[in-house]
């Protein structure tokens, strides 16, 4: 028996929206290399790439030719199956995130009367299913640093599953005070209950809403172990971490696994903290909500960099101080509070 | 200190007001103009007079050489990388009848310490600003007097110490970074 043709149609449109995803997430690192580095000259006064294409915007295509041509260098004794294993490892959960992950609501496309999501799925377990499968992602660097037979990597591999497990919990906690306000741990629900205008979103949500604000962001530059927090990758004491031994693309891959994840932290916060693909305010034009979505997500990455060019690393034992010893009660706290706020 | 320091302290660190203002130094910086010199492509640093770049052999009003190879600047010179041989020539090439049959240096050895303009009698040898001195062939470390003779592109008379304008001429043999020198601007550094 031939099965429905809305089924039919209804698959293939998954499975192309999942491709587009797909392919977004692996051209996106390109653009942000470069704007990385072009932050960062600009910060420091200089100019940035400038030489390869005007302004330098062809330098990530240089630079990924380098790494495709680069030798692929197998350490002496290292575990072959894990080394090779590693890389793909912290890449899919990064990508198998964009799963739950709404860039804007349904619409109608013009023509046809087909209704068009522009997510993937609704799930209804949306935060849960992030956090935990975005937290797999450490047995990517784990994994690396102890195949690669190497002293640095080892201990930039513990360094990164110490730290994570400690951020993990903060990062969790600040999530929750969202689902308390949206009841639902669906992102869809979350980014719908801030709707209307600017006070609704979570961020205003005073006093509690720019605690949970700051524990998750914090939270999440651990998660993504960036500056201040990239002790994994230290390359003052580590030369540089977990992937001290990887080269060519198998490097790349763990490159892509870093920006992806900063980018997920970014669509995170936008969507939790910041209304999502909201409108800040009635604005009679016909402006697309994904515009606001992406302008968002944008300025955040941009605050990613930014605070990357203007910090220094934390030590060791800060980091673990500032985990533990403050976010983690500082949350818990919080959490008291919004459930005091939600019952009044 | 008292406890309303304390309090105060705290207050400041869960404000982060240590990273606000941090973060408004690095957006400042940010924002504002670049101090790189696009060198070469765009522009190019004309150094001050007193620079001192490759050697050049002057002449006077009239066209004549002013150097009477009287060889003091290859006796000053500390490495012993300018060579002199001197000749007999009456035909008003020089400004006396003794011109150099020779005037080279050898860039490689030179170590731009300026001895050999302090000692010239007749101010013939100068340390120009032209500091481009790199080429594809070992020879070309040399410099013989034919070529020094050619003014600079920079003239003497130009104040210097300025960003020029400047195109990158790309040839076979070389490469050279013309500078505009009608179209400069100071930098603040």
């Amino acid at each position: 028996m031939m099965p429905d043709i809305s089924i039919i149609l209804e698959t293939l449109l998954i499975v192309v929206k999942a491709f587009i995803v797909t392919m977004v997430l692996f051209v996106m690192p390109l653009p942000l290399t470069w704007l990385e580095r072009k932050i960062a000259g600009h910060i420091q006064v200089r100019l940035g790439p400038w030489r390869v294409g005007p302004h330098g915007v062809l330098q990530p295509f240089a630079d990924m030719i380098k790494l495709i041509l680069k030798e692929d260098i197998l350490p002496y004794k290292a575990d072959r199956f894990l080394f090779v294993l590693a890389p793909v490892l912290s890449m899919v959960p990064a990508f198998a995130v964009y799963a739950a992950i709404p860039f804007g609501e349904s619409f109608k496309i013009p023509g046809i009367e087909r209704e068009m999501t522009l997510y993937l799925t609704d799930m209804n377990v949306g935060v849960l299913y992030i956090l935990a499968v975005s937290g797999l992602g450490v047995y990517g660097m784990i994994f690396g640093g102890w195949a690669s037979n190497s002293k640095y990597a080892l201990l930039g591999g513990l360094r990164s599953s110490a730290q994570m497990i400690s951020y993990e919990i903060a990062l969790s906690f600040a999530s929750i005070g969202v689902v308390m306000m949206a009841n639902s741990l669906s992102l869809v629900d979350i980014v719908k209950a801030q709707g209307g205008s600017l006070l609704n979103w979570n961020i205003f949500y005073l006093p509690v809403g720019p605690i949970w604000f700051a524990v998750f962001m914090i939270g999440g530059f651990a998660e993504s172990s960036r500056i201040p927090f990239d002790l994994p990758e230290d390359e003052g004491t580590l030369s540089s971490g977990f992937h001290t031994e990887y080269s060519g693309m198998k490097f790349a891959f763990f490159m892509l696994a870093e920006y992806i994840a900063m980018v997920t932290i970014s669509v995170l916060s936008v969507i939790m903290f910041f209304g999502g693909w909201n409108a800040p305010f009635n604005i009679p034009l016909p402006i697309p909500p994904i515009f606001w979505f992406v302008g968002k997500v944008a300025f955040f990455i941009y605050v990613f960099m930014w605070v990357r060019f203007t910090l220094p690393r934390y030590r060791y034992d800060q980091l673990m101080n500032i985990g533990w010893k403050i976010l983690i009660p500082v949350s818990l706290v919080n959490i008291l509070l919004t459930g005091f706020m939600r019952i009044g | 200190m008292g406890d309303g320091f304390k309090i105060f302290e705290l207050v400041k660190k869960v404000l982060f007001t240590d990273f606000v203002k941090g973060l408004s130094i690095t957006l400042g910086y940010n924002v504002s103009r670049s101090i790189t010199h696009r060198y070469p492509d765009e522009e190019k640093w004309i150094p001050y007079r007193r620079f001192r770049g490759l050697h050049t052999l002057n002449k006077d009003e009239h066209g004549r050489e002013l150097c009477v190879a009287c060889e003091l600047c290859s006796k000053a010179c500390p490495t012993q990388c300018i060579t002199v041989i001197p000749m007999e020539d009456d035909t008003g090439r020089g400004i006396a009848d003794r011109v150099a049959k020779v005037w080279k240096v050898d860039l490689v050895r030179c170590l731009f310490c300026g001895y050999c303009e302090d000692a010239c009698p007749t101010r013939a040898v100068r340390l120009g600003r032209e500091y481009e001195l790199a080429c594809i062939d070992s020879r070309c470390n040399v410099r013989q007097r034919e070529e020094l003779l050619h003014p600079q592109p920079t003239p003497e008379a130009f104040e210097g110490g300025v960003v020029a304008r400047a195109t990158f001429i790309r040839k076979k043999r070389s490469i050279k970074v013309k500078a505009d020198l009608m179209n400069t601007k100071k930098r603040s550094i």
